[in-house]
């Protein structure tokens, strides 16, 4: 029962993701809103999974390693993104710029 | 095998982040920019990562977890490469 609800958090968490990714207007906000809803609606699944499965223990052991490593590369992929798109020239919408005060 | 009512559901959720990956890759094809197509590849990625971690449970095949951090570590090098290239071209 705790495995169905995480899974379908975890599904609803990606649609959003997904729609954030359609409807902003801008390149830093879709990235903020894939970023979080992707991360944590793939962690949620992935612990749904772990939970519900009946491998042995390394085969529950690969989900949670799955589970760990989209937590680190993820975040780290979209940093890069975010200052490669800064630093080629696409300007953010925003009214306040701080990226812009430390790197004049 | 696995839990009963969780494999019931378990081919529709699939499907649903099939659909949710579709719904993505409108942003790669049309993207403005470079950094908006490779913000979409690298979710599209992830939600590949998902669905084929839920077809090794699905399946009964523990192999197939293998794959998926294999396509996980690609996914990291390859958005890495695609920002280094966007940072040095300006």
């Amino acid at each position: 029962m705790i495995a169905f609800l995480f899974l379908l958090f975890g599904l609803f968490i990606m649609l959003f993701g997904a729609l954030g990714l359609l409807r902003f207007p801008d390149v830093y906000t879709r990235l903020h809103a894939t970023a979080k809803c992707d991360t944590g609606g793939a962690i949620s699944i992935l612990l749904a999974l772990a939970l519900a499965s009946d491998f042995s223990l390394t085969g529950k052991l690969k989900f949670l390693v799955i589970a760990f490593m989209i937590a680190m590369i993820n975040p780290m992929v979209s940093h890069a993104i975010a200052r490669a798109a800064y630093k080629s020239g696409v300007k953010p919408k925003a009214v306040v710029d701080m990226y812009a005060w430390d790197n004049p | 095998m696995a839990e009963e009512n969780l494999l019931v559901i378990l081919p529709y959720a699939v499907a649903f982040l099939v659909f949710t990956a579709t719904l993505v890759s409108y942003r790669v094809i049309f993207g403005p920019t470079l950094a908006d197509r490779a913000v979409a590849l690298n979710t599209a990625t992830t939600k590949a990562v998902v669905i084929i971690a839920m077809l090794s449970l699905l399946y009964d095949a523990p192999y197939l977890l293998d794959v998926s951090i294999v396509l996980l570590m690609v996914n990291a090098v390859g958005g890495l490469i695609i920002a280094k290239y966007m940072e040095v071209r300006a």
